[in-house]
């Protein structure tokens, strides 16, 4: 079965939740203490599926023909880097459920959702995720927006095909080396005198934009600026380049105005992500990187959010505000 | 106690089951919303598993396994009791807005979130203040995070913000650019709020159809189903005050109850509605449906107008004792530009109603108002504009030249009729047939 003639499947598919990005709402939780956001349909958290349930299609009900299909529309949205990304995640999660879980993590219950028609022009969304994932993709013509989006690891370090795999591994490594590359009065700035031990603008925070705190990349050096770029990059490019490109032109035309805060360690373990939690913050980006230290080891353990408070669901698209 | 149980863990004492959900700690994160005159605020509670057996009791006072709405309202206010917010060292009154509870089962797992929203009155005076926000809810178990939103109002500005360790406590400098003194601040908003009311009103083409449709009848008599005859200059100054009044009423009231978040209905259906009102108004006039009630109809319309002056009060967006300040400023506009354009048109519409051409008017005018509402009706359920509605809000940007021409051809229908007159005194009550 190829790759359309599946969307089309789902698409029809009463299971599906009808509606399109803008249904209704700007991407905040219905009341009743649910624990995810949500925009129009769609449903995403930071909980395990059997917890939140995702709407759309779980891994696990498809034929291996239709999971393939699924995955193949996946890496036709995504960079080979964003896709790559993607199934580290997945296996973390497998990982986690492998250990003997009460609740659904594995890649069973992946789920994928589409939202609205597959269009040329109007816009549509892809969700896809799991328990330490939810990608909302928009797509509009020629625009792809990837905010708002949870990436997560747990465990942190796992084993596949006798090779260790260390997840969000980019994300903690570059941003060590851009903090190593600030002086003194530099790190005074960035470094939070507080400890900070969630997300602040996790699920059910779209479009909010909090004072920011930290270094402001105005008073970065050139080399400081374009190591803070290559984080933003880890999230920025996991679509595919026709998508990242504009959108790293985007965070680059506010990048003076874009803050780097700091809380935690100022090192980590080779081979192990840090405990340190960090906070990247312009007029079009959110990006907080959490580890949790939720009665476990928090390097092996962490959530993080990619958000354009501005542009969350592309609602700059839409036109829904 | 994370590092208790981070060092079981190292000795294998500790299972690594139900990792994914926050275990033996009680997070609180609350938002800030700062604004010139108020703080708002939204609290999210999540007790982790290991604490949640332990705040479900403290909730649950008579132990029935239920969170009753009085368990959850008064374990709100047990919160609000624990936290401290204070401009310049005095503590500010917290009132509770709204509570929102998971189910036991979800706070059971660890996955359930407790939102509380609340607010306080920020006496707003120039310079620079320091608001102090404190937590202290079950400080042996939570974990805090605390921030402001950006300000919507550009004048005002955070600056410093600072933090315990733990973030339960929290201060930031606030400063009000070119901020004026507390009392004329306040007129300032008033004023501003009454501006947006007489605009409200001058560009609401709909709102001012549906009052002079309902007027259009005011000046007859109804009999067996049909308008027959007039009524005294008098009885017609009273019918009119009555239903102006009557509207009035309803959309204040339904103002003020949306104004304060107390209802809250979804824009459309509202608008929808309101073109609906305008289509039987409209009926009305050629026919009456209801006459002598035309007052209580002009009020329960009233309501529904009145969901829809809110909508348009939330774009100034603010809240607490300006958000009063502007209902009634707002609602004051509202008041003067309708009683406006009433006292422009009615005498225009008195004189008109002594003479013979006052049933074809009044049809025409009716007919009007039909073709309109129509037009609202399908464009605000489709969502979409349509040729008849972008010609109407067209020619009600010439509100005062329509104005001058009623006021014309009533003049010139009272001198035909006063010529009339001599020809065949006596008849004029026989006119509207």
């Amino acid at each position: 079965m190829g790759e359309s003639a599946w969307v089309r499947q789902t698409a029809a598919n009463p299971a599906l939740p009808a509606g399109g990005p803008g249904g209704s709402g700007f991407g905040m939780g219905p009341p009743g203490g649910f624990v995810g956001e949500q925009y129009g349909k769609a449903v995403w958290s930071n909980y395990p599926v059997s917890d939140v349930l995702r709407p759309g299609l779980q891994l696990g009900s498809l034929s291996v023909a239709q999971r393939d299909a699924a995955m193949h529309l996946l890496q036709s949205m995504l960079s080979p880097m964003g896709y790559q990304k993607v199934l580290d995640i997945m296996g973390s999660d497998q990982a986690l459920s492998e250990t003997g879980q009460p609740f659904c993590s594995g890649t069973a219950c992946y789920t994928v959702g589409i939202f609205g028609e597959p269009s040329d022009n109007k816009p549509w969304m892809v969700e896809f995720g799991g328990h330490h994932l939810g990608l909302n993709i928009v797509i509009a013509g020629n625009n792809g927006v990837m905010t708002p989006t949870l990436t997560g690891a747990q465990p942190s370090v796992y084993q596949r095909d006798g090779k260790s795999v260390r997840v969000l591994a980019q994300e903690n490594d570059k941003a060590f080396a851009l903090l190593d590359e600030l002086d003194g009065t530099q790190r005074k700035q960035a470094i939070l005198n507080y400890e900070v031990d969630d997300l602040v603008l996790g699920p059910g925070h779209a479009g909010e934009q909090i004072q920011p705190e930290g270094l402001k990349a105005s008073a970065m050096n050139d080399r400081q600026k374009a190591l803070l770029l290559d984080v933003i990059a880890e999230w920025a490019g996991i679509v595919q380049s026709a998508y990242a490109g504009p959108r790293m032109e985007e965070v680059k035309a506010g990048l003076n105005d874009t803050y780097f805060a700091w809380s935690g360690p100022m090192t980590h373990r080779p081979g192990q992500n840090g405990s340190s939690y960090y906070r990247i913050q312009g007029p079009r980006i959110v990006i907080e990187f959490s580890p949790q230290g939720v009665g476990g080891d928090s390097t092996m353990h962490v959530h993080t959010i990619y958000r354009d408070p501005t542009n969350d669901y592309g609602v700059k698209f839409n036109g829904a505000e | 106690m994370k590092r208790i149980l981070m060092t079981l863990a190292l000795f294998g004492l500790v299972s690594t089951t139900a990792l994914a959900h926050r275990l033996d700690e009680y997070l609180q994160a609350t938002i800030l919303s700062i604004e010139p005159g108020s703080v708002h605020a939204v609290m999210r509670l999540v007790p982790g598993v290991a604490v949640a057996a332990g705040v479900i009791a403290s909730i649950d006072s008579n132990h029935d396994g239920v969170l009753s709405p009085d368990e959850q309202h008064r374990y709100a206010e047990r919160v609000l009791a624990d936290l401290q917010l204070k401009e310049d060292g005095r503590s500010l009154l917290l009132h509770l807005a709204s509570v929102t509870f998971p189910t036991v089962d979800h706070m059971k797992m660890g996955t359930g979130e407790i939102e509380l929203a609340f607010s306080a009155d920020l006496p707003a005076v120039r310079g620079e203040h320091q608001l102090v926000f404190e937590n202290h809810h079950q400080r042996g178990i939570s974990v805090y995070l605390v921030n402001s939103l950006v300000p919507q109002d550009k004048n005002l500005q955070l600056e410093a913000q600072s933090r315990n360790q733990n973030q339960s406590f929290y201060q930031v400098t606030l400063a009000e650019a070119g901020s004026v003194t507390a009392q004329s601040f306040t007129w300032s908003g008033l004023a501003g709020a009454f501006h947006l009311g007489v605009r409200h009103i001058a560009e609401g083409t709909d709102h001012l159809l549906f009052l002079l449709t309902l007027l259009l009848p005011a000046p007859l008599l109804a009999l067996a189903g049909r308008w027959k005859g007039r009524t005294t200059v008098r009885n017609s100054l009273t019918q009119i005050v009555r239903i102006v009044t009557a509207f009035t009423l309803g959309h204040s009231l339904t103002l003020a109850l949306s104004g304060f978040g107390l209802v809250r209905l979804p824009s459309q259906p509202v608008e929808v509605l309101i073109a609906v009102s305008i289509l039987v108004s409209a009926i009305h006039a050629i026919r009456p449906l209801f006459p002598g009630r035309e007052a209580i109809i002009a009020a329960s319309f009233g309501l529904i107008h009145g969901l829809s002056f809110a909508s348009a009060l939330n774009e100034l967006g603010v809240t607490g004792w300006y958000r009063l300040i502007s209902v009634l400023g707002f609602n004051l506009g509202i008041e003067v530009m309708q009683l406006a354009v009433v006292t422009v048109t009615l005498p225009a519409l008195l004189l008109l109603s002594r003479t013979r051409f006052y049933s074809a008017f009044r049809i025409t005018g009716a007919s009007f108002a039909c073709v309109a509402s129509c037009a609202w009706i399908v464009e605000r359920v489709l969502d979409e504009p349509n040729p008849i509605s972008q010609g109407i809000e067209s020619l009600a940007h010439h509100g005062v030249m329509l104005a001058i021409v009623l006021w014309v051809s009533s003049a010139v229908a009272w001198m035909i009729q006063g010529q009339d007159h001599l020809v065949s005194p006596g008849s004029a009550a026989a006119y509207e047939r």
